[in-house]
Order: C-alpha cells, then sequence, then structure tokens
C-alpha cells in the first residue's frame, strides 16, 4: 500500500519536489516556477524527479499514494492586486465597514498618505433590507425585492464573485443562506460565499473583510487547483492532491476552493510543518523555527511539538482572519540594506536590495551595502556559493569602506557593526514575539533554515540567551519536505452568547455538534483521527481572549466549571503577571481541530559521507583576522565534533560556528549547535 | 555627517542602534500587554492608553505609538512624581492624574514605576497612561461640561505611592475605586496597567544587567542627540519667518462663545518658538487646558510636521520652544475645570500650530483633523441587570487632506488620528442595550481642495435600556468645521439629534449634562468631515 510521497512547493522562484520512496530514500528536484500557470512548473519538476528516479513520469505517478500541494496562487493575487471582481451583499444601513476600517490608520505620525482603496467599491458594496438581532432574532425580515434589486445591479456589474455579509450572521445564518440561494440562482457562474460558512464568528469587521478575501481568491484558487488536478491525473496520478492551507493541515481540493482565503498563508506552512515534522523525529518539543531569508525573517513558535495558531494576519493589507500559522515576519534578511539614517545612527532594513539590484557583491548594478555583503567582507560567505554563482568581494568591501567612512570606522569594523545590529534585531524580534506570547526564549532551541541563517543564528542565539541551535539537512527544500510530514486538519469554532456565561454542559454540546462536523469534511478519510479541544476566554470587560487548551479536562465533572477558570488563570498570569481569580471568566468562542492523521514517512538512514573529511581553511573576521577551518556538511562523518571557529559548508547553506561554539553532526543528519559563552553584553 | 559625540570607550555607533532597538521593542511589548489585558472598553477596545519610557532626567526615552496627545505629556508626570518622591524605591508604584500636578486631566491615570541599576542610582521610569471610563465627579463617564470647577469633575490624584514595600495597597486601591461608578472596570484597569509597567520595569532592569548603565545612559545620551540632529536638518529646511495661526472653539458651555486660540510661531535656522500668549483668557467651562497638555499639544503638532521615521523622543523636540501665560484658556489657573482639554482645545491648539507653519512649509501642512463630540451613556440593561456606561467612539469624524492626497474618511481627530478604534457593532449590541440601525459615511462632509478632506459618518442609534438613560455630551466643533489648508474648504461640522418617541427632534448641544433618554429613543449623529488641502 505504501507508494511514493511527493511533496511539491512553489516559491517565488523555484518549484521545490520532493519525492520520498518506499525505503525512505529523498530525492529532490527544482524547476523553475511558471507565474502564468504554476502547473506547468509543477510538472516540470515532477518530470526531473521521475528522471532522477529513473522512472517514466506516469510510472512514478500511478505509484504515489500521497502528494502535497502548497500554492502561492491567493497569496499572489492578493499581493498583486489581481482578485476577483467582487459584489458585497450587506445589511442596509452598513455598507462602509469594510472601508471604515473600525476607524483605524496605520503609521500614527504618518500623516501625508492617501487613504487605503477598499478591497470592494462602495458602487459595489450593496445594501439588502434585512436585520438580526445580536441574540439571533430577526429584528427585520429578509426583502426579497431589496435583494432582487441588489442582485441585479451585481449582475449588471458583471463580477466575478459575491460575498455575502450580514450583521450577526454567525449567531443566526437564515438569511445569508436564502441571499446566497439566490445569488446562486442569479448568477450561475459567480463565486458565491457567505460569511456565515467562511467565518461563524462574532465580529463583523473581520468575519467581512475575510469572506471578501475568499471571494477574491475563490475563482482564481479553484480554477487553479481544478486544472492541477486534472493535469495530473491526465498524467497519471491516480489519487487526488492534498492542498496545504495556512494553518499547517491540509485538505482536498474540493475543501481548498471552498475556502480559498485559507490558502493564503500558506507560503510559510510547509516550513513550519517541517519543523513540527523534526521536532517528532528528536528536535525536541520546544523550538523556534528561523527562516532567514532575503528581506525578512520569519519565527515561528512550537511547543511541546506542535505550532500555535493565530487568529489570522493580513495579505497584501487584506485581513485574513482564519486560523493561521503564528508567523512573525521581521522586516530583516540577508538582503536588507544597511546605511545611515537621517539621524546619523546606523539602521539595517527594513528596506531591501531584493533579487534586483541585490547586494553590492552580486554585481547587479546595486552599490549599497547589505547583510550579505558584510557576510562576505567577514568571510562568512563563500565567494564561489558552492560554485553556484560568483560573489564580487571587492564590490561588497567598496560599499562597506563607504558606509565605514560614514560612520568614521574601518571597513571591517563597519562589517563587524551590521553583523552585530541585523543580529540584535532579529533577537529583539524573536523576544517581542516570544514574549508576547508568554514565552520566555531561553527554554527553547533556535531551528535555522533559509539561505542565511546559518550565518547568524548563533549570535542571535548567543544575544537570547538560548544555548542549543539545530541546523536540519534538509534546510534547503525544508518547505516542500514538510508537506510530506502533515496531516488532514480541519478547524471548527463556535462562538458564544455575550451573556451566556460559562456553562460546561453548553461547551460539551458545542464539542459534539463540532466533532460531528469535523468527521464529515474529512469523509473519505479511513486512518486515525484525533480531537484537540481549546476554548477562548477572557475576564468580564476585556475584549481579547486568551486560548486554553481544554483537552484532558472532564466536561461532565461536578467542578468542571472551576477547572476550566483554574486553567484560565494560571494561562493569564504567565502572559500577563496577572489573574484576577475573584473575576467573572466568560467564554467566547470554543474551538475544535479535528486531524486525520497520515502514515509517517519511513525515516532513510544518511548516505555515506561523500566528499573530502578534511578541511578546507579561510581567514575570517572575528574581533580581528583568524584562520578557520571549512568544513564540507556532506563530508562529515556521523556523530562527528566540530569546534568553533569554523564554517561549515554545504551547496545551499553556510554555518559559522563563533569561537566558543561546539557542534556535533548528527546520526539523523542535521546540526546540533551548542552555543557557548551566552553573551552578557552585546559589545 | 557628525557623529554622537560620547565619551570614548563608552559606547559605539553599533551599540546605540543596538540599545534603541531593545527599548522600543520593550515599549513595544508593554503596550502589547496592555492592550490585551485591560477591562473596559475604552482601553482594549478603542485603545486609549499610552507608554513610555522616560529616564532618570524625566526625558522622553522612547514610546509605542497610541494616544499622541498623551505621549508628550508624560514627561511632565514623571517630573511630578519625582518631585514629590525624592526616594523612590525598587517595586515602587506610582500614581497621578492631577492636571495641577502633572497630569493632563482627570481620566487619564498615569502609572510609573522607577527602575534602577542593580543596587544602585535610578535610572528609568516606565510609564503607563489610560483612560479611566469614570473618575467619579458629578457626571458619569469622566465628562462633566457642567463643571465650573475641577472638583465637580472627578477625583484628584496628586503624586500617590500606591505600594508599601513593593505591595499594592488594597487600602488605597478600593479608596480609590469606590470614588468610580465602575469600582470593577477600575481594579481591572489598574491590575493591567501595573501588571504592563512592571514587565517594562523588568525587561529595563534586564538590559541595564547586560550592558551596565554607564553605557546604557551614554548611549541613550547619544538617541537623544541622533533624534534633535533629525528634527533640526528637516526645520532647517523651512522658511524662516513669523507666522500666525488662529483656531476657534464653539463655546465653553457657559456662554463664552468662538473662543481664540492665537500661535505665533517664529521660525529661524533650525529653531521654533511657538507663542500662545495671545491666546483668550481662561473660560469657565472645561475646555481649559492643563500646562502638560498645552505642552504635548504643541509637540504633537511639531511632531506631525516632521517625518514619519523621526524617532519621537526628548531631543527630537529640542528645536521647539514653548511660550504661554497662566491664566488663558491653554494654562488654566489651578481650580480651573479641565476635563476635555485633551481634546479640546488640544486640537485648537494643533490646528492653530499647523495653520501657521503652513506658510512656512506648506507641503507639510495638512488639513484639520476632524474635532471630538462625546457621548456617554448610562442606564440599566434588562438582560444583565446591570447599570452600564456607554461611550461613543463610532462615527469617526474625517481625516484631513494632504499634499499627498485626500484625507482618510472615518480616521478621528487631531490627538488621535487613526489610533482609536470603535468597538464591533455586533459586539456593542451584545454588550449593550443598544441597536445600531445604521452607521455609514457621510457623503459630501469632507472640505473640497486639490485633495478633499476625509468624510465623517453617520450613525443612527437606538437605545433599548430598561427604563430611562441619562447622556451627557462633551465636544466641539457643530460651530466650526476642521479647518481647510492652503485654500482648501473647512469640513462639514457636526450636527447629533435626539428624536424622542413622540416628541420633536433636538438638536444636541456639545456641552450638555443630563439628557433624558426614553426607552426607544434614537440618536442620528452625523460627524464632521475633514479639512481639504490646496485651491479646489
Amino acid at each position: 500500500m505504501t507508494g511514493y510521497a511527493i511533496g511539491i512547493d512553489v516559491g517565488g522562484t523555484f518549484t521545490d519536489v520532493v519525492v520520498c520512496a518506499p525505503d525512505g530514500t529523498i530525492t529532490v528536484a527544482k524547476a523553475a516556477t511558471t507565474p502564468a500557470d504554476q502547473s506547468e512548473g509543477v510538472l516540470e519538476g515532477l518530470r526531473l524527479a521521475a528522471a532522477q528516479l529513473g522512472l517514466a513520469l506516469p510510472v512514478l505517478l500511478a505509484a504515489t499514494t500521497r502528494m502535497v500541494h502548497g500554492t502561492t496562487v491567493a497569496t499572489n493575487a492578493l499581493l498583486e492586486g489581481k482578485g476577483a471582481r467582487v459584489g458585497m451583499l450587506t445589511t442596509l444601513g452598513h455598507r462602509d465597514i469594510i472601508e471604515m476600517r473600525e476607524g483605524l490608520k496605520p503609521d500614527r505620525y504618518d500623516l501625508r498618505v492617501p487613504p487605503q482603496m477598499p478591497m470592494v467599491p462602495r458602487a459595489l458594496r450593496l445594501p439588502v433590507r434585512e436585520r438580526m438581532r445580536a441574540d439571533g432574532s430577526v429584528e427585520a425580515p429578509l426583502d426579497e425585492a431589496s435583494l432582487h434589486e441588489a442582485l441585479e445591479a451585481l449582475a449588471a456589474a458583471d463580477v466575478r464573485s459575491v460575498a455575502i455579509c450580514f450583521l450577526h450572521a454567525w449567531r443566526n445564518p437564515a438569511h445569508e443562506r436564502s441571499a446566497a440561494e439566490a445569488a446562486r440562482r442569479r448568477l450561475p457562474d459567480a463565486y458565491v460565499t457567505a460569511s456565515s460558512d467562511v467565518l461563524p464568528e462574532i465580529k463583523e469587521y473581520e468575519r467581512f473583510c475575510t469572506t471578501v478575501a475568499n471571494a477574491m481568491v475563490g475563482p482564481v484558487v479553484q480554477f487553479y487547483l481544478a486544472r492541477l488536478a486534472e493535469v495530473l491525473s491526465e498524467a497519471g496520478l491516480a489519487r487526488p492532491p492534498l492542498i496545504i492551507l495556512s494553518h499547517g493541515g491540509v485538505a482536498t481540493v474540493e475543501e481548498a476552493g471552498r475556502l480559498a482565503a485559507g490558502t493564503a498563508l500558506s507560503g510559510p506552512a510547509g516550513g513550519v510543518a517541517a519543523a513540527a515534522a523534526l521536532s517528532r523525529l528528536g528536535a525536541g518539543t520546544e523550538l523556534v523555527a528561523f527562516d532567514m531569508g532575503g528581506t525578512s525573517t520569519d519565527i515561528a513558535l512550537l511547543r511541546g511539538g506542535a505550532a500555535a495558531l493565530s487568529d489570522g494576519r493580513g495579505v497584501g493589507g487584506v485581513r485574513i482572519a482564519l486560523p493561521s500559522l503564528d508567523i512573525v515576519s521581521l522586516g530583516a534578511g540577508g538582503g536588507s540594506i544597511a546605511d545611515i539614517g537621517p539621524s546619523g545612527l546606523l539602521r539595517v532594513g527594513p528596506a531591501s536590495a531584493g533579487a534586483v539590484p541585490g547586494p553590492a557583491c552580486y554585481g547587479r548594478g546595486g552599490s549599497l551595502a547589505t547583510v550579505t555583503d558584510a557576510d562576505l567582507v567577514l568571510g562568512y560567505l563563500d565567494p564561489t556559493l558552492g560554485g553556484a554563482l560568483a560573489l564580487d568581494p571587492a564590490a561588497a568591501r567598496a560599499a562597506l569602506a563607504r558606509l565605514g567612512a560614514e560612520l568614521g570606522m574601518g571597513v571591517m569594523e563597519a562589517a563587524a557593526g551590521v553583523h552585530r545590529l541585523v543580529n540584535a534585531r532579529m533577537a529583539d524580534g524573536v523576544r517581542v514575539a516570544t514574549v508576547r506570547r508568554g514565552v520566555d526564549p531561553r527554554g527553547f532551541a533556535l531551528l535555522a533554515f533559509g539561505g542565511a541563517a546559518g550565518l547568524h543564528v548563533g549570535a542571535v542565539a548567543a544575544e537570547l540567551g538560548v544555548r542549543r541551535v539545530l541546523v536540519p539537512v534538509q534546510a534547503s527544500v525544508l518547505s516542500a519536505w514538510g508537506m510530506l510530514n502533515t496531516d488532514l486538519t480541519v478547524h471548527l469554532a463556535r462562538s458564544f452568547a455575550e451573556a451566556g456565561g460559562l456553562d460546561p454542559a453548553a461547551l460539551a454540546r458545542a464539542y459534539a455538534a463540532m466533532e460531528q462536523e469535523g468527521r464529515a469534511r474529512l469523509a473519505g478519510f479511513e486512518g486515525p483521527t484525533t480531537t484537540a479541544r481549546s476554548a477562548d476566554l477572557r475576564y468580564g470587560e476585556q475584549v481579547f481572549e486568551v486560548s486554553v487548551p481544554l483537552d484532558g479536562l472532564d466536561l461532565d465533572a461536578a467542578d468542571a466549571r472551576a477547572q476550566i477558570e483554574a486553567r484560565f488563570h494560571a494561562r493569564h498570569e504567565a502572559l500577563f503577571t496577572y489573574a484576577l481569580p475573584d473575576q467573572d471568566v466568560v467564554l467566547s468562542n470554543a474551538r475544535l481541530a479535528v486531524t486525520g492523521h497520515l502514515p509517517p514517512l519511513p525515516n532513510a538512514a544518511p548516505g555515506a559521507p561523500s566528499g573530502s573529511a578534511r578541511p578546507g581553511s579561510r581567514r575570517v573576521w572575528l574581533d580581528g583576522w583568524r584562520d578557520v577551518p571549512v568544513w564540507d556538511l556532506a563530508a562529515l562523518a556521523p556523530g562527528q565534533a566540530l569546534t568553533g571557529p569554523a564554517l561549515i559548508q554545504s551547496a545551499t547553506t553556510s554555518v559559522l560556528l563563533r569561537l566558543t561554539d561546539h557542534a556535533r553532526n548528527d546520526a539523523r543528519g542535521w546540526l546540533e549547535i551548542n552555543i557557548g559563552g551566552i553573551e552578557k553584553t552585546p559589545r | 555627517m557628525t557623529l554622537p559625540d560620547v565619551a570614548p570607550g563608552m559606547t559605539d555607533p553599533i551599540t546605540i542602534a543596538v540599545l534603541q532597538s531593545r527599548l522600543n521593542a520593550i515599549a513595544e511589548e508593554m503596550g502589547e500587554a496592555m492592550l490585551r489585558t485591560s477591562y473596559s472598553q475604552i482601553l482594549n477596545s478603542s485603545r486609549d492608553f499610552s507608554i513610555a519610557i522616560v529616564d532618570a532626567g524625566c526625558r522622553l526615552v522612547a514610546q509605542a505609538d497610541h494616544i499622541p496627545v498623551h505621549v508628550g505629556a508624560m514627561p511632565w508626570a514623571a517630573r511630578a512624581v519625582a518631585e514629590a518622591f525624592p526616594d523612590p524605591a525598587p517595586g515602587d508604584v506610582f500614581l497621578l492624574n492631577d492636571p495641577y500636578h502633572g497630569g493632563s486631566h482627570l481620566p487619564d491615570l498615569t502609572a510609573l514605576m522607577p527602575v534602577f541599576a542593580a543596587g544602585g542610582a535610578l535610572q528609568f521610569w516606565s510609564v503607563v497612561r489610560a483612560h479611566q471610563s469614570d473618575i467619579g465627579g458629578s457626571t458619569h463617564g469622566g465628562y462633566n461640561p457642567g463643571a465650573t470647577d475641577i472638583w465637580q469633575e472627578g477625583l484628584r490624584v496628586p503624586p500617590i505611592r500606591l505600594t508599601e514595600n513593593g505591595i499594592v495597597r488594597d487600602d488605597l486601591v478600593g479608596m480609590l475605586a469606590a470614588n468610580t461608578r465602575n469600582a470593577r472596570d477600575f481594579r481591572g484597569d489598574l491590575a493591567a496597567m501595573v501588571g504592563a509597567a512592571r514587565l517594562g520595569t523588568r525587561h529595563l532592569a534586564t538590559v541595564l544587567e547586560e550592558v551596565g548603565a554607564d553605557v546604557l545612559r551614554a548611549s541613550v545620551d547619544a538617541m537623544l542627540d541622533a533624534a534633535e540632529r533629525h528634527a533640526r536638518a528637516i526645520v532647517a529646511t523651512w522658511r524662516d519667518g513669523a507666522y500666525d495661526g488662529v483656531a476657534r472653539l464653539d463655546d465653553d458651555g457657559h456662554g463664552a462663545l468662538d473662543i481664540a486660540i492665537r500661535a505665533r510661531v517664529t521660525v529661524a535656522g533650525s529653531d521654533v518658538t511657538v507663542d500662545l500668549t495671545g491666546s483668550d483668557p481662561q473660560v469657565a467651562g472645561f475646555v481649559n487646558s492643563s500646562h502638560a497638555n498645552m505642552q504635548s499639544a504643541v509637540a504633537m503638532a511639531f511632531a506631525y510636521l516632521l517625518d514619519p521615521d523621526c524617532a519621537r523622543n526628548d531631543g527630537a523636540f529640542r528645536p521647539l520652544r514653548v511660550l504661554a501665560r497662566i491664566g488663558t484658556v491653554v494654562w488654566a489657573r489651578e481650580g480651573a475645570p479641565v476635563t476635555l482639554c485633551t481634546s479640546h482645545c488640544s486640537n485648537e491648539i494643533v490646528e492653530a500650530v499647523i495653520a501657521a507653519l503652513s506658510g512656512a512649509c506648506p507641503d507639510r501642512a495638512m488639513g484639520g483633523w476632524g474635532r471630538r463630540f462625546r457621548l456617554a451613556l448610562t442606564g440599566q440593561d434588562a438582560r444583565t441587570g446591570r447599570r452600564f456606561i456607554w461611550h461613543l467612539f463610532h462615527a469617526r469624524p474625517g481625516g484631513g487632506a494632504s499634499s499627498a492626497g485626500a484625507g482618510w474618511p472615518a480616521a478621528g481627530e487631531w490627538h488621535s488620528v487613526g489610533g482609536i478604534k470603535f468597538a464591533s457593532v455586533e459586539v456593542t449590541e451584545a454588550r449593550f442595550p443598544l441597536v445600531l440601525e445604521h452607521h455609514e459615511f457621510r457623503a459630501g462632509s469632507g472640505g473640497a481642495g486639490r485633495h478633499c478632506g476625509g468624510d465623517g459618518a453617520e450613525l443612527v442609534l437606538r437605545v433599548e435600556a430598561e427604563g430611562v438613560c441619562v447622556a451627557n455630551t462633551a465636544g466641539d466643533g457643530v460651530r466650526h468645521g476642521a479647518r481647510g489648508i492652503g485654500g482648501g474648504a473647512d469640513g462639514l461640522p457636526h450636527r447629533y439629534t435626539l428624536d424622542v418617541p413622540g416628541a420633536a427632534p433636538q438638536v444636541l448641544r456639545t456641552k450638555q449634562p443630563g439628557i433624558v433618554v426614553p426607552p426607544g429613543s434614537r440618536f442620528r449623529i452625523a460627524s464632521g468631515g475633514g479639512g481639504g488641502w490646496g485651491e479646489p
């Protein structure tokens, strides 16, 4: 029954394909991404992988029992403003909710900036006469004439999608459902989506924005996924692909198309899934995934081996309040520009040189110093990048010399300063992200991936007081590899009435109903399933809830309510330094995740060392020049121990061991670094 | 480019940048804690609070961008505490709100905690300021338009030490809470404030331990000097000269009409002097400003005209000199009522200063942002049997246009500029006996111009409480709309009416206590638009 498993990650430049054979061996292929129709790049990557395996593509696909795909179709549509033309049906008297932005404007001290364009222009936000009350009772029945009039206007405006957004629909969806039926009848070709389907939770701004986002990306995602499934099926794939979602679980093509906005944040989800998989393989349970790219560094926390979810983020200025992996993006990466700001202080980022012109050392016309240039000048980066691309050290040096002259320091001091400042900024980012989530980062290990991470992660760890760093061997295709290590997951939520108090019996009923719905959504899945319960709780008049896991708590117990409250008080105290045990605890949402567990992939033993076991040598700057050994990652023997200072290189990544660091090449094929001499001062 | 002038060996440009990032991250984290733990809707939904880190010399070092009108006032609060308590100890929490002792107005309660170097001297104050939903006085909700002295406005808290040996004194908290109408909210909010301040002290102590007090102090000096250089470089591009700007309040609610704030602003090189001495004398009603609030309003206007990436610390405000006369509406003598001042006359001070400087830097000056017209409603909720107090934050007025484009619709007033969030309609209806029948933009309310001011909003609010509710208004801007700049037109002023079943609609005044609101009444609220920019 076990066949091949294939993970496919479509990135901005490359489409990565990772094939796991029945014996656990891994084959990797990279094809150019084809933005116009991503399925072409996917097919090309599959062909290359099949060729490496010595198989014809139809043979490989016929023997494939699981294919997981991450797509950026929705993300790109939002970022490039190329979503479908959406018409909105909304409660009469409330057509401006999405454009009012809850009264907020970003950047308090930037008053010379024009207002954002709304996702749907006012002329296409059409009022329908209807009204629910807060308790779900009907204040004004759905008026068929006004619905008809609005639909005629949308038909005349030739919209491709219809978003139905009525007040209090999370509490009583009857009007939205009738309107959706009418819209499907009148506009049979349109993508019709209702807020009570997309996000059945209180707070209309989040719900409406998410529904509109779903309407914007729905048609393009549905079209793409249908086409992909068809192309793959024609090429011989027996079982349709699964799609990875923003929350890190996977869904069928149909489900991903219904909740298309749920794929908008799936880009980094593969990497976080990989971190969770590495955790299961023994990397530890408390991890900070640290993915340093060209323009930004993405951070995610894993606690108890599981990644935390957030209640959504923005993509291209569009708020999507669906459960998403809690990933924090910091505006600092390898391409971040170092310069002197108007105040005369050194800054690194958020401006980035991007891919074009890129860092000065790329020789593509960039002349500003970047983090990558500093790494090159300091000797940390191999100028040949393992032979893939020749870098221009002279250009990097010239850029850093100019910066140093402005700072009144030499080129090496300037390069070391840029390296130190970007590390400090990333450490601050990790600190705010972790402490904000009630976590002390010192108990965590940093898991480094992304091309630039290995040269910075040691110093970031030291700054944070983190003693353990892991660099997995899969670093370069981690996202696609991670997709092979996911499960089918459905996230469900039920909001509770404000005045309802905390009633364990009602909670138990909600979980039972959600469990039934979740299992229905996984219909056809025959493997083992598990559920995870949590509740969003708060004190009386607070607005923000704290998510409290309720697994293992017997809701039928006589003291169930006291047990729930005790868990909440403890969590509140851990997060915010205090608890208020004499105050009311209010239940806002009950949440349930239903997971259908896919069988774990076999894990192959690492291959025999392939390169030279003797190190080369390079001069690097570590508070002064010194010659350090340069090891080939692929050539290290299992269990081999290394002592800093040293560099470890592969074709796709470089790792810097600082003076006090020690590393071991783990038998599982990853580098485990012990950070020595946790620095007391940033000097 | 000149470089920070610091003692050799003490610090360096890299360390300064590293520590600046760290201090900003601490302020940001304190703000996040406050947002997520505070109790009353005015804080957790509408975000009417601010965070600052000031040093032992009471200089503003770092802040999180929350409510601009709070920030320039925080150092004055720290000064008042430092003066009253020359002997702060680790773990102390100080509290104040008194506008005549470092505060701005009574609803803004400020908690301050000192931060010490290990076994050593005072280094910083961790400061949290938050607007309380009630602070006693003769009307609910903190704003008393009838007040003619400060004792009618609420509980005055001059600087007090809330703790004994680092433990919060329950008796003092009980005394304060007993003087507010919603003790439960008050206690929850105070716990959140102290929690956020404590978080700040903890992180600052860690930084002090890591780098040492000397390096941190020297780095802070360099950060402030850097911000000063940035601000001076901008001001140096403005045309030298003396410029006049006037803005007018509608009234004080006690007979004074069209009260003028007059700013004569002199630009000379990289220095700016704002002279408010020509403003009208103080008035009977609560539109007078306290001293700290006046200073903060001028600083706010100045910050708006700088660049958004300019650090907002003590250094950035060094080019600015403020002249004012006690006994005028911008700086009232002790005892006068001042509660409205964080809105009015703050907004008029900002507008007068920006109108004046539109002559010196026309492309930086922006059209007027809206004026505030508050409404606080109290009554009994039949569903819970509890008394409720609801503050109007919906129907935000429009933002001012600028050289870059149109004003933001429904984005608020000068004192908050898009920083105050209104609560979800669904949550409001679920928690209060209210129905928001209509809440949309008010078309055509923004002032015309080459770039139009942002539109205000319209709200129809039905009251479904058990029995009669009582409303108070507090605000301004039904006579004067937000000002147009450079030939742009003013925005439309506000217009609020109340429809009581069976009675003729009544137009609400901006300073009207004790409005009787029977069940089934509807407020019809139309907020003003922003000012236009440039000739249409």
